[in-house]
């Protein structure tokens, strides 16, 4: 699962969001780092409704624009609760290599 | 929401098919957008643009829908060139006439009798020396397109080549620079072939081609050095070059062709594309020919792009190998006509195709979800 992805369904696991909200939250989730297009948030949202790991929920119009919300469907949240357990095993992995000091690798200088 | 940033989101969505929400794209958009923005960014624009015209393609979870489209889209682009620059080859100028040429030749090399000149085809490419019509279909399309080919006028010169034929070749070469040719390297092949004892390959007869350009006239000359008194010894033909029109005819045909493959495909795509897993009973469809679209598709494909990719290597060769004072028109680059039967079986099957798609879906049950 790419990062985008992962961060749109992340984003929809604790509520419905329209797509603004989504692109909030995606920034928000990331620190900043990651900042979505809506072409390309739509573009992921039309492949994973399309996968059926998201689905519209409700629509409102608000100052005359319409939103759609979406929410995670269940294997939606079955996908990624197996991507973060995943992920976790993986930084497990790195945190526990890296508390092995290696002789070889040159020590961090203190700041 | 008719504020000057609207209208030009409005514009950029128009990338979108007429059935994507793009209301509710542009509510994101405008929801996005810093209060001081009047105009989308180029990287928002750039964004629209790419996702809209993937969003036209359908089938969202696809990973190869961009793959084929591609190969629609390019091949149907160098076929629609291909047809433009043969309509733009109609501005050609007409050949020179027998007496226009007979003084040509008379330039080139004086001392021969050119008496003999052939009266070109009454078209700009003929079969057969005839215009094309429906008369020669068969022959275009069972074997015979090779001979589909660009009207020239020629002469010859029958008889034994009393003198070396060497000094033929030296003096049409002085002539032609002298009367402004411009002169490609001439080709020597050998008259005959023979392999091995008591046949010495080396002594071997060499006729020579010569080929040059004056303006917008080309010539191909051959000389035979090996010849009876029945058979010519020196064969010449003039052609037109390539006009100035084909080139800015070819780039819109390629331009207009590669568009509408584009929106076809994305039009019978959508509508024959399967349905979402989540999808309301009450929306969900199928489309009763999706798995025939997707076959006469993917046959069409293959029946267009085989004899492409088949010249275009062989021509590459042939350009490099030979003089060339002006190149094969496109289509032969496309093995057309020679292959003229597959383009037309393809094509067939992408109209079926087509008209399989306008098929109305049916209602069907809802799929539930797969956990």
């Amino acid at each position: 699962m790419r990062e985008p992805t992962f961060l749109i369904l992340t984003a929809l696991a604790d509520a419905p969001r329209h797509g603004y909200g989504i692109l909030q939250e995606v920034n928000a989730l990331s620190g900043g780092r990651v900042s979505l297009l809506t072409g390309t948030l739509y573009t992921a949202l039309d492949r994973l409704c399309a996968e059926g790991l998201v689905e519209p929920d409700h629509e409102e119009l608000v100052d005359g624009r319409a939103r759609r919300y979406y929410r995670l469907t269940s294997p939606g949240l079955t996908a990624l609760t197996a991507e973060t357990a995943r992920l976790r095993d993986l930084a497990a992995a790195a945190e526990s290599r890296l508390r092995t000091p290696n002789p070889a690798t040159p020590k961090p200088r203190p700041a | 929401m008719t504020t000057p940033l609207a209208r030009r989101y409005r514009r950029l969505l128009l990338c979108y098919p007429r059935t994507h929400r793009r209301d509710e794209l542009l509510a994101t958009l405008l929801d996005a957008a810093p209060p001081d923005r009047t105009r989308p960014t180029l990287r928002e624009a750039s964004d629209l643009l790419r996702h809209g015209l993937r969003a036209r393609l359908g089938r969202p979870a696809s990973r190869t829908v961009v793959a084929w489209a591609t190969l629609a889209t390019v091949i149907s682009g160098l076929f629609g060139a291909a047809f433009a620059t043969r309509a733009a080859w109609e501005t050609v100028r007409p050949l020179p006439d027998a007496a226009q040429t007979r003084a040509m030749l008379l330039e080139i090399l004086p001392n021969e009798p050119w008496d003999q000149v052939y009266p070109p085809p009454p078209a700009t490419f003929a079969i057969y020396n005839q215009p094309l019509g429906w008369n020669m279909a068969s022959e275009m399309m069972l074997g015979d397109g090779g001979e589909y080919s660009q009207a020239a006028i020629g002469a010859g010169v029958n008889g034994h080549p009393g003198d070396d034929p060497r000094r033929t070749v030296d003096e049409a070469l002085a002539n032609l620079e002298s009367h402004g040719w411009r002169v490609y390297n001439t080709a020597w092949s050998d008259a005959y072939s023979c392999v091995g004892p008591p046949c010495d390959p080396t002594t071997i007869p060499q006729n020579a081609t010569i080929a040059a350009r004056r303006g917008d006239t080309a010539l191909t000359l051959e000389v035979y050095t090996w010849s009876t008194p029945d058979t010519t010894h020196l064969s010449a033909s003039f052609m037109r070059t390539t006009p100035l029109a084909v080139w800015p005819a070819g780039i819109a045909g390629f331009l207009l062709a590669s568009l509408a493959a584009l929106l076809l495909f994305g039009w019978a795509s959508r509508r024959t594309e399967a349905d979402y897993p989540t999808r309301p009973a009450a929306t969900s469809s199928e489309h009763p020919a999706r798995g025939w679209v997707m076959g006469l598709f993917g046959l069409a494909m293959v029946l267009w792009w085989a004899p492409t990719l088949y010249a275009l290597p062989f021509m590459t060769l042939h350009h490099v190998r030979e003089p060339h004072p002006t190149w094969h028109p496109m289509w032969e680059w496309l093995g057309q006509p020679t292959f003229s039967l597959f383009f037309v079986v393809g094509g067939g099957c992408l109209l079926l195709a087509l008209a399989l798609s306008a098929l109305p879906r049916r209602q069907t049950e809802a799929i539930t979800a797969a956990t």
